[in-house]
């Protein structure tokens, strides 16, 4: 009686759980409050819940799918059943039929399909069920108890077929052989049986506990050139309850040899274990074995023969929490089950706890010896009482999400002609380059350009250039946030004429950063982007590395004119002309602050020419300049002229949209 | 022409679940509902499909239990007969040839042997009639019913609009703004007429009719959302009915409950109301059904409601309207556009669902895994809303990542947003990575992935190809700023374009060192580490319509569609046309798993299925006429484990499994078994004798019965007991065989004697008379309830009695009985 006691608080710690045979679609698990539930693998939802009526009294201890489909009904009605036959329902290989055996010693054959109990096989045990086995083809029952006996059902009836007795103690496992003659039974001892006769054919003696796992690990002999009579050189594994070790067995002709041929090693004790059955020589065995510690352990071996020594396993799976946020430290997930999928390359991991398994299909990855997968088991798991009317998930979505627009980095990378593919990396280079380039060309120049002050300007603003170049280069946002904070017209217009040159391209940089960001800093921000265009519009028509430049200030600007092109273009193109008139009829003053060669910039680039004389070609290089950009966007364009014209909005675009706002 | 024998088209999901009102079983454990060409058994507390039943060679559009036995249902469909099946072993008992087409049916418990469908009227279009139609009881399967009788003319060919009233009595059909109702035993026929609209506007077409079970009353649907109940109606002028509201849009269907107290009605707005005693105050709601509801049904025992709804779904009601359970078949999406997407993960077929949904549908088990809420938006259910709408959908090899692309069209603008989701292990869920709005200015043609080991995320990459002639490629990059959250984040690595043509396909060879993106007439061909233009290939004058890469030993070609009808094959390495075949193809599938690749084809409205290998021109299978209707989309879906296919022309169903979704929604897939083969695949079914155990409550009552009974039969027990205890005599006399018997006159009185209960003091003057015999009989009945030994008593006491009577028996009567007394009845024992 005490060793029943001790069988029930074991129960207790693994909660009996079966997947369905075959296709491992179906997990059934009978959970500590009696209940049973059956589990989709697939996306862990619940299929249904079975409340026993007697769950509290006899709880459930062991679980069996019957193999799906089966052997035709009895041809007692021949014609009447050829008919139903050829109207039969298409309803492919349902699973249907799960025994769940109770302590009480009684067996319930449980429909899934209907939701209902089939039938109940009662009179065979009066103690607690410890295992349920179905033989493969004639949908007999095995079941074996505490009472010592194995009884074979008929299911059919529901009946009992046959009893007797297996073991001096209680009978604790059953399994039945490939062929489907022969079945293992395990107490402490175990006995193969033939099923004929019930008699003993073999015994086998090594564990010290009682068995709690038996399996077949091979359908036929290693060694083929023997004949098979479909028991002989088959190998056999088990397991025993405190044992961490699983032994291996093979079935001998002779019948001297009893002890296990192999072993694999484990650190707690087994306590679901599945395999992936060879078939051929060459494929190993793969074995999966779940421990009382929540680990699981995968084995690869070619069953040949004695090993000595103990085997280890080849991969150790563990799961824990992420531990993250409020619990600082990761805790253990228990896995509680794993399988082998049909294509023997994947595994199905259930873990958590009892009431709410999760199921997931994990690749196996047996490189690493140890994995640890980190599971969000709170997230994942949200229990609820309700059953939902539709089966939609929310995806996560977060505010940490990467959100791309038109104009911001990364929407659109510049267009590019094909043949111009390859000089992108080339060009990547360039930027930091050309800037070394011209410090250097600056330093050696040795002109201090922050100190260059014209006497005739206007101080304010002159000091004003001052603070927006030493602002760009010591990259200080207090400073440019002060500068660039200007709303005066002529006030921006004047530090943009006074600043150096070679802080164009920086402040141009700087602004389009402060463009990306809200709508209301990108209004100011035109106004300035507005002077540095017209006005140093020639430089920067000069600059070989426009393109990379500027690309993505210009497709900021495409993208955000888009909406209101045709109203923008004309502004865009009045606008320039007015500029353009009264920019040569100013033009004395801004050029007499402007630097007169202090840096004579010599550059392969074609459109050279433009920079040369500033005050008549300012327009032309202006133009210059679009065009160069424009070309190397748009080189399938043939027709000139219409580039021209496109050209000539594509750079006065910002203007318009300041204009909008 | 390869022989198309073995090779079958068949039916595996998608067939409507809401052709006609679901019927539950007369005990409510079943749900039998209509699925395209099939009825379909469900179990109600399980959602679990039992029975397929299956004969019927057009959409079935109508189920009904036999009154007369409630195990058997009658079903109608368009290819013109009535079947009657006995649905919980899924047999069919007789066909009914009508030789119209049948609309809906009705089975009424009055009616003997007819039942009532709704047929066009011969020579009219758009013309139906209510007809009964009389089942002949003759033997045989095949029964021609020829014989039917016009009820109606002029009804809507709806069987919403048509119901039986109480008993039997009267038939309620209504038609645009007119309701009918005749009486059968009055002959009389009734007509009601409604106002188009009403002073307030509304619309006052009859959408369904719903007639009282146990009342004079008759329930209509309106399109403007109303719900009249009319009464009186046997007067053509004194009928009067009240109106009742709360629809905003049409009404759906109407069913009362059992007893007629309460009504319910549905709508578009996927709730189901109940009307208490038809009053327009008291109603209770269930709201948030999902979807509009199409038919409502309650159970016979009135414990269930069943709506179905137009998504393809079946919800289980309780009657005090808690949501019980929902059986949800492929979702019926309005426009699927995103195709057929398979999701390595977990194996499901991934396509557009509800709006802006994606629903992932699991083959094997034929069911709705879940759906994936892309989009985020509060469905509006509103006329003419354009809803924001998946129309791309791409996985990563390993579905690590999923790509969306929803786009939602007000004229003239576009929304479009590029939508990248990472599956996130942890908490076993799809996380939103990047989100890029308007990734191209016009629609999205194509997109996807470069399918390559992504281990190293780095090599990931998207193509996405636009109606704005430009295709572009994003990438991961690691976010270098440190402000952001996530490390990676996808952006656009490269923009191509070609002479400014629509980009219409992309795809990329299987080593990903090649992208091909096809502008209208022209393929280009693209390195995908440089992003150079490698080269072009065209077949003018057709645009191209689908591209794809060779594969395996056949990489080296690439494979295009044009919409001239030709299909080409380019080879990489030559840059030259390998072959062409005049073949006007839909779709262009390549099998992930093998070299071959299957070309669907649409000529002279028909389907037919080419596979072939792009190194040899000649097909290996080619399937004519797969189905009637236009298919749309078809993938590949990896099998588990290889199949053996028998013969070397299926070959390429080894690997793989081929899919395809036709316009009418419906998955099909091939079959290389034979219908034999698979049927006792079914057919093999556990047959387990139902031997229910009893409840707790059972046990009880039979515990007290058993007792009863035990008290019977041991009395009885005891009496019969000590006869056969106290008479070896009458043993032996009854066993010994009859032919070693003395004469009968010998026998009489050793048998009455034995009957005697002897008694030790007064044996010699014990008399036994038959008289006598008999009141101790009756004594011993009479007081059953005594023990044994109370009854031994009793005995002696009668047999007291009794001698005193002897007492007074003759001298010879005495001297007769002591000669019986001193015999000799040892040789009985001899025997």
């Amino acid at each position: 009686m005490a060793a029943a006691a001790a069988c029930g608080g074991e129960a207790a710690a693994r909660p009996p759980l079966a997947f369905s045979p075959c296709d491992r679609r179906l997990l059934a698990v009978s959970g500590s409050d009696g209940r049973l539930r059956v589990w989709e693998a697939a996306g862990s939802r619940l299929r249904h819940e079975y409340v026993p009526s007697a769950h509290l009294s006899a709880a459930c201890t062991c679980l069996a799918w019957a193999p799906p489909g089966g052997r035709p009904p009895p041809d007692k009605d021949g014609p009447q059943r050829k008919k139903r036959k050829s109207e039969a329902a298409e309803v492919d290989k349902q699973l249907d039929i799960l025994a769940i055996g109770t302590a009480v010693g009684s067996i319930l054959l449980y429909s899934t399909v209907k939701g209902e109990l089939q039938s109940k096989l009662d009179g065979g045990h009066d103690n607690r069920i410890n295992c349920v086995r179905w033989h493969q083809d004639n949908y007999c029952l095995y079941s074996c108890s505490e009472d010592k006996h194995i009884v074979e059902w008929n299911t059919q009836t529901c009946k009992v077929k046959c009893k007797w007795k297996g073991d001096n103690s209680s009978v604790s496992s059953l399994c039945i052989s490939p062929d489907g003659k022969m079945l293992l039974s395990a107490g402490r001892t175990i006995k193969l049986w033939d099923l004929e006769t019930k008699e003993v054919y073999r015994h086998f003696t090594g564990h010290a506990t009682s068995v709690s796992s038996l399996m077949f690990t091979t359908v036929k002999p290693m060694n083929e050139n023997k004949s098979f009579d479909g028991i002989t050189g088959l190998y056999f594994l088990s397991g025993a309850i405190h044992d961490r070790l699983l032994s291996v067995w093979q079935i001998r002709s002779d019948r001297k040899e009893k002890n296990a041929v192999m072993s694999f090693t484990v650190t707690d004790e087994p306590t679901f274990i599945d395999l992936t059955v060879s078939e051929v020589k060459e494929e190993p065995v793969k074995l999966a074995v779940v421990c009382r510690d929540g680990q699981l352990h995968l084995f690869e071996h070619i069953l040949n023969g004695y090993c000595k020594k103990p085997l280890t396993s080849n991969c150790t799976i563990q799961i824990a929490t992420p531990g993250n946020d409020g619990d600082s430290t990761p805790k253990p997930v228990p896995i509680l089950a794993a399988a082998f999928c049909t294509d023997k390359q994947s595994l199905l991991l259930v873990y958590g706890n009892t009431l709410q398994p999760i199921i997931e299909k994990v690749s196996l990855n047996t490189s690493e010896s140890h994995i640890c997968l980190i599971r969000d088991v709170q997230k994942v798991l949200a229990l609820k009482t309700e059953v939902a009317v539709t089966k939609v998930k929310t995806p996560v979505v977060n505010s940490d999400t990467k959100v791309l627009v038109p104009g911001i980095p990364g929407h659109s990378a510049a267009v590019k002609t094909p043949s111009s593919g390859k000089e992108k990396n080339k060009s990547k280079r360039k930027p930091g380059e050309s800037e070394d380039s011209i410090e250097e060309r600056l330093g050696a120049l040795d002109i201090d350009v922050s100190k260059v002050k014209t006497p005739g300007g206007l101080p304010q603003t002159d000091s004003f250039a001052v603070l927006l170049v030493q602002g760009l280069e010591s990259n200080d946002s207090d400073i440019l946030n002060k500068v660039l904070n200007t709303r005066k017209e002529t006030l921006i217009k004047n530090t943009v004429a006074r600043m150096p040159i070679h802080a164009v391209i920086p402040l141009l940089h700087e602004l389009t950063k402060r463009l990306q960001g809200n709508p209301y800093s990108a209004s100011q921000m035109v106004r300035w982007l507005k002077s540095v265009f017209t006005l140093h519009a020639s430089y920067l028509s000069t600059l070989p590395d426009l393109i990379p430049q500027l690309g993505m200030l210009y497709q900021l600007m495409e993208s955000r004119v888009k909406t209101l092109q045709k109203l923008s273009r004309l502004h865009g193109r009045l606008f320039l002309l007015v500029t353009q008139v009264a920019a040569s009829e100013t033009v004395q003053d801004v050029t007499e602050v402007n630097q007169t060669a202090k840096l004579v910039y010599e550059d392969e680039s074609s459109e050279e020419e433009g920079s040369d004389d500033e005050m008549i070609a300012d327009k032309d290089s202006d133009e210059n300049w679009d065009e160069d950009e424009e070309k190397e966007e748009q080189s399938d364009e043939q027709d000139m002229t219409v580039e021209k014209e496109i050209n000539g909005d594509s750079d006065l675009d910002p203007e318009n949209e300041s204009e909008e706002e | 022409m390869v022989a198309a024998a073995g090779l079958r088209v068949v039916r595996c999901g998608g067939s409507p679940l809401h052709g006609a009102r679901a019927v539950f079983s007369a005990d409510a454990r079943f749900l039998l509902c209509t699925a395209g060409d099939f009825v379909k058994v469900y179990s109600a507390a399980t959602e679990e499909l039992v029975r397929l039943l299956r004969g019927h060679g057009g959409l079935v559009t109508g189920v009904g239990l036999n009154p007369h036995n409630r195990l058997q249902l009658y079903s109608c469909s368009l290819d013109g007969s009535i079947k009657l099946w006995d649905f919980t072993d899924g047999i069919l008992i007789k066909t009914f040839t009508v030789g119209y087409k049948l609309l809906a049916l009705y089975a009424l418990d009055s009616c003997e042997d007819s039942v009532f469908v709704i047929i066009p009227k011969r020579g009219e279009r758009d013309t139906f009639q209510l007809v009964s139609v009389k089942l002949t009881k003759t033997t045989g399967q095949d029964v021609e019913a020829k014989e039917f009788s016009v009820v109606l003319e002029g009804v809507d060919a709806s069987p919403k609009c048509t119901a039986f009233g109480r008993e039997g009595e009267y038939v309620a059909s209504a038609k645009n703004f007119h309701l009918q109702v005749y009486f059968f035993k009055r002959k009389q026929l009734n007509r009601f007429s409604l106002r188009a609209t009403n002073a307030k506007g509304g619309n006052n077409l009859f959408t369904c009719v719903a007639c009282h079970p146990k009342e004079d009353c008759i329930a209509t649907g309106h399109a403007d959302g109303k719900i009249r109940l009319w009464r009186n109606f046997y007067h053509n002028k004194e009928y009067v009915f009240s109106t009742m509201h709360w629809h905003h849009d049409r009404v759906m269907d109407l069913s009362f409950s059992i007893e007629g107290t309460s009504l319910l009605s549905g709508g578009v707005e996927a709730v189901l109301v109940q009307w208490h005693n038809g009053s327009d105050c008291k109603k209770d709601f269930l709201p948030r059904l999902g979807s509009a509801i199409e038919y409502i049904s309650v159970s016979s025992d009135g414990t269930l409601y069943c709506t179905l709804h137009t998504d393809n779904r079946i919800t289980i009601i309780n009657s005090n309207l808690r949501f019980s359970k929902s059986i949800q078949g492929l979702i019926r999406a309005r426009d699927v556009k995103t195709g057929l997407v398979v999701d390595p993960r977990t194996k499901a077929l991934v396509l557009n669902g509800e709006a802006g949904h994606l629903q992932f549908y699991c083959l094997q088990s034929d069911k709705q895994l879940y759906s994936l809420d892309i989009v985020q938006q509060e469905y509006i259910q509103q006329e003419g809303l354009n809803q924001t709408d998946l129309v791309k959908v791409a996985f990563s090899a390993q579905g690590k990542w999923l790509a969306t692309v929803e786009e939602r069209e007000e004229e003239p603008d576009l929304e479009l947003h590029l939508k990248l989701w990472f599956f996130d292990e942890e908490t076993q869920s799809f996380k939103l990575n990047t989100q890029i709005s308007m990734p191209h200015d016009d629609h999205i043609t194509a997109m996807c992935f470069r399918d390559m080991d992504e281990l190293e995320d780095d090599s990931l990459i998207l193509v996405t190809a636009g109606k704005d002639c430009l295709f572009k490629v994003w990438v991961i990059l690691e976010d270098t700023d440190p402000e952001a959250q996530q490390s990676l984040s996808w952006s656009c690595d490269f923009v191509g374009s070609y002479h400014n043509y629509q980009a219409t396909n992309c795809c990329f060879s299987e080593d990903g060192s090649l992208l091909a993106v096809s502008f209208e007439e022209t393929v280009t061909v693209w390195d995908s580490s440089t992003w150079d233009l490698k080269c072009t290939f065209c077949h003018p004058p057709g645009k191209i319509r689908d591209i794809c890469f060779g594969r395996l030993t056949c990489s080296k070609y690439l494979i295009g569609a044009t919409d001239h009808g030709f299909l080409c094959c380019w080879n990489l390495l030559s840059c030259a046309l390998e072959w062409s075949a005049h073949l006007n193809v839909v779709i262009l599938q390549p099998d992930p798993l093998s070299e071959h690749i299957a070309a669907v084809s649409w000529l002279s409205k028909e389907s037919s299925l080419f596979v072939f290998k792009p190194n040899e021109p000649r097909p290996i299978c080619i399937q004519r006429n797969l189905c009637k209707e236009k298919i749309q989309f078809a993938a590949f879906v990896p099998r588990d484990v290889p199949e053996t296919v028998g013969s070397e022309k299926y070959i390429w169903l080894r690997r793989s499994q081929l899919y395809f979704l036709t316009d009418a929604q419906e998955l099909m897939t091939f079959s290389t078994k034979s219908p034999e083969e698979r049927l006792t695949v079914s057919s093999k079914q556990l047959a387990v004798e139902e031997s229910l155990p009893v409840t707790p409550f059972s046990l009880l009552l039979g515990k007290h019965r058993h007792q009863q009974s035990q008290g019977d039969i041991d009395l009885t027990k005891v009496v019969r007991n000590h006869h056969e205890q106290d008479s070896p005599a009458v043993k032996e006399l009854l066993h010994t065989p009859a032919h070693v018997l003395p004469s009968a006159s010998f026998l009489c009185p050793i048998f009455i004697n034995s009957l005697l209960i002897s008694k030790e003091k007064k044996s010699a003057e014990e008399v036994a008379d038959e008289v006598e015999m008999e009141s101790e009989e009756a004594e011993e009945d009479s007081d059953e309830e005594k023990d044994v030994t109370e009854m031994e008593q009793e005995n002696i006491k009668s047999m007291d009695l009794l001698e005193e009577r002897t007492c007074k028996l003759s001298k010879a009567e005495e001297k007769e009985l002591r000669k019986v007394r001193k015999m000799d009845y040892s040789w009985i024992s001899a025997f």
